[in-house]
């Protein structure tokens, strides 16, 4: 089955890099996927998001449609993307950032203080793993896979930013969230 | 003693096809003289152009690819990032140079690739007939100019040399005539440097040579030079605009 | 070999380095910049040639001079910027030149936007330069493709001494995909017979497109057209599934390919006997095994992201035993798999224009 995955929020939240690592999470398991990114001519500020498709079986398709995930980390992420979501789909919202309220009733809601964690932890630019580390709770993904993405893609990283962004990904796959 | 002989560069029995008076003939030779005086023959390669002077390839015995109308300095970019150790020339007329090649042109002499580039100027495009082209100088008739370059209908022609000396990457740029014996001896002494930038690594030589085109200047060669010497020069002075190898 | 998530444009760029691409020139448009950007650090880090061109016409020039000595060069770039190159191409075909162009398309005509789009197709395989003239063109439709045709295109462009365009599109462009970035498994061509190297102890090479005498350009183009021949005969290659039982073929080409694969395997589980096909080589066109196709398969529907310019080649190949129909739109968003779906369940009626 065919999974579309949309993070989504600020330019310099860490969006595309987030949906590398996840991307090579999936890679690592030996699924087919691809990793989309979209974003506006600013560098930083604007709106960005990247698409992460998953199959188990079959090639993934060129499609970008309905998502059955959105992780929206500002309000106009959650805005935008919630509209996009399948019936039955699931919208992952930092309410850090995001107003908590339910424009539609077919789908699920997870809200969760992710930016605060990531201040809690002490650098607010892991916001990005903390989520990462969220739908890893929600979605059932291997925490080792995703850290041995991590590891892929922070190949010449130090191991201090490395255990820093291990950690988020723990605070986020133990955080506690509303529905 | 000196004997007169033909240059081991250039090709033998070949039949002469510029028209009479014409001066890309003693340009050529001057090249082929220099590719044997430096040893060069085996080594060079060549980026031809489009018009009369492609016809280089005809009498020089040089490799050469035929560039697009233009793109001459492109191509011979390509050949020496390609080729580093080869001594790479092209041999432009102003059309292909200065007009529909300008950017190319510019834009290898800013980059100061070390190419050598004898541009022919005989301000108008022969091979076609004679039109008005970048060099054109004021009041000249041509075949698209009937009443002669109008300065408000057609505007200024294009000073070649000025414009690639300012280029930060020329290391030499010169304007010549063959008018005389001892116009052409300069000339010589003009592409040799041009040449000499190239092998000593200090970036673009360009050599603008001012040239006879008796055929579309409906005059006989002797009036053809006397054109150039009294009426050309004023618009395009002679001399050196730039030479680094001053000092050296 | 280990896979890696890479992006399409990287994944060009990183295949034209290990097939030994001597010189890269270049000019930025969106969505293939990724390519020269890659370029710009790798080349010169190992020695090779690497120009910022001031237009792409010089970059195409560039790479005409580079491969007239006998190395490996390309450039790439974008639709409109593409139709600039044209004249060069017609040149390099008349020449005999390997030059590699990589094709990313956009939106057009003109301008257009960066959005993905197929519009370009007839640009590559007709040509946009004058005369006759062919320019072997290679589609892929995965990241791993990207460097398996990267290779290919190096090896045919030398093997037949003929322009190779790799046609990708700025989804494939710009989207990430795991691949494995394995060796040029192509052996090296000797070109001692024909590259510019210095007219020592032979005559002078020429290399030119220029002749005065009509009986020998005449000739040229003969010749010229027997290389295509062989080509034709050689080196066509496609893609099919699921077609011996099949009633109706969906056709796509480039990435669209994912799409009409998922596609048939819904239809399939509707119960619709449907096969998919894609050419690998859009020239030369797989023509002689569609008409083979059309003999049992009498529907097909042909998906791109354009106004219908493969639907052509596809009926001039079915010469008549089939209906061919299209399904696309010049840009915007990637035709997906349901409106497929729902477009081949329409066939027949009056939803898509049959062209």
């Amino acid at each position: 089955m065919e999974k579309n995955i949309i993070i989504a929020g600020f330019g310099g939240q860490g969006i595309l890099l987030t949906g590398t690592i996840l991307a090579n999470a999936f890679m690592l398991e030996n699924k087919n996927v691809i990793c989309c990114p979209c974003y506006g001519a600013e560098m930083r500020g604007g709106e960005v998001n990247c698409e992460v498709v998953v199959d188990d079986e079959s090639e993934v398709c060129a499609n970008k449609s309905e998502a059955d995930i959105v992780i929206a980390l500002n309000q106009l992420s959650f805005e935008k993307f919630i509209t996009k979501l399948k019936k039955g789909g699931t919208i992952i919202a930092n309410s850090s950032l995001v107003k908590m309220c339910k424009p539609r009733s077919d789908i699920n809601y997870v809200f969760a203080m992710i930016s605060e964690k990531a201040k809690e932890l002490g650098d607010i630019k892991t916001t990005n793993m903390v989520s990462l580390g969220l739908l890893a709770q929600i979605e059932k993904l291997s925490l080792d896979t995703l850290q041995n993405a991590v590891k892929k893609v922070f190949a010449s990283k130090s191991q201090k930013l490395l255990n820093l962004n291990f950690e988020a990904l723990k605070i986020g796959s133990n955080c506690a969230y509303q529905s | 003693m000196q004997t007169f002989s033909i240059p081991k560069s250039l090709k033998e029995n070949m039949i002469y096809t510029f028209c009479p008076g014409c001066d890309h003939g003693v340009a050529i030779r001057l090249i082929a003289e220099l590719l044997d005086e430096f040893g060069l023959k085996e080594n060079a390669l060549t980026a031809a152009s489009v018009g009369c002077s492609v016809f280089l390839y005809n009498f020089l015995d040089v490799d050469c690819v035929e560039a697009p109308h233009g793109r001459a300095l492109a191509c011979a970019t390509g050949i020496k990032r390609a080729q580093p150790d080869k001594f790479v020339f092209t041999y432009q007329g102003d059309g292909d140079f200065a007009s529909i090649g300008l950017a190319e042109s510019t834009h290898a002499a800013a980059r100061g690739e070390a190419i050598t580039t004898i541009c022919i100027n005989n301000t108008l495009y022969g091979m076609t007939g004679g039109q008005l082209g970048p060099t054109t100088v004021l009041n000249q008739i041509t075949t698209t100019s009937p009443h002669g370059r109008n300065r408000e209908y057609h505007g200024f022609p294009l000073k070649m040399t000025e414009h690639i000396a300012l280029c930060d990457g020329t290391a030499f740029a010169a304007r010549v005539s063959l008018d005389s014996p001892a116009a052409i001896i300069k000339a010589k002494k003009a592409i040799k440097k041009a040449f000499e930038v190239q092998l000593k690594g200090l970036g673009f030589g360009f050599v603008e040579i001012l040239s006879s085109c008796p055929t579309n200047w409906k005059m006989n060669p002797v009036e053809s030079h006397k054109h150039i010497r009294e009426e050309l020069t004023k618009v395009y002075p002679l001399g050196t605009f730039k030479d680094l190898t001053e000092g050296l | 070999m280990e896979k890696v998530l890479l992006k399409g444009n990287y994944a060009i760029a990183k295949a034209a380095i290990k097939a030994g691409c001597s010189c890269y020139f270049g000019y930025p448009i969106t969505p293939q910049t990724e390519i020269g950007e890659y370029l710009s650090e790798a080349m010169p880090a190992l020695g090779r040639g690497y120009v910022c061109a001031e237009s792409e016409v010089a970059a195409i020039n560039m790479v005409m001079g580079a491969v007239a000595t006998g190395v490996k060069a390309m450039t790439s770039s974008s639709s409109c910027a593409i139709g600039l190159m044209q004249e060069t191409m017609s040149y390099a075909a008349s020449d005999e030149l390997p030059v590699v162009l990589i094709s990313v398309m956009r939106a057009g005509p003109g301008l257009g936007y960066i959005y993905p789009a197929q519009g370009d197709y007839n640009q590559a395989v007709t040509g946009g330069g004058n005369g006759d003239y062919r320019t072997i063109v290679l589609s892929p439709s995965t990241v791993q493709d990207s460097i398996d045709l990267t290779y290919k295109a190096f090896y045919l462009a030398q093997k037949y001494r003929n322009p190779v365009i790799l046609l990708s599109d700025g989804f494939l462009g710009q989207m990430m995909e795991p691949a494995v970035l394995h060796d040029y498994p192509y052996d090296e061509i000797d070109n001692s017979s024909w590259a510019l190297t210095g007219a020592k102890d032979r005559g002078a090479r020429q290399i030119r497109s220029l002749e005065v005498n009509q009986e020998k350009q005449n000739a040229h183009v003969y010749k010229l057209f027997e290389k295509y021949a062989l080509i034709e005969k050689e080196e066509v290659s496609y893609e099919e599934e699921n077609t011996l039982d099949a009633d109706i073929l969906l056709v796509a080409f480039g990435s669209m390919t994912r799409n009409i694969k998922a596609a048939a395997r819904k239809l399939r589980e509707k119960g619709l006997k449907v096969g998919t096909f894609r050419p690998v080589t859009l020239w030369p066109f797989p023509s002689k095994r569609l008409l083979e196709l059309s003999e049992t398969i009498k529907n097909i529907l042909v998906v791109e992201m354009n106004m219908g310019q493969m639907t052509k080649d596809v009926k001039l190949a079915v010469n008549g035993n089939a209906k061919v129909y299209h399904f696309g739109r010049p840009t915007g968003k990637w035709v997906n798999v349901d409106e497929i779906v729902q477009a081949t369940l329409n066939l027949g009626g009056v939803s898509y224009a049959n062209i």
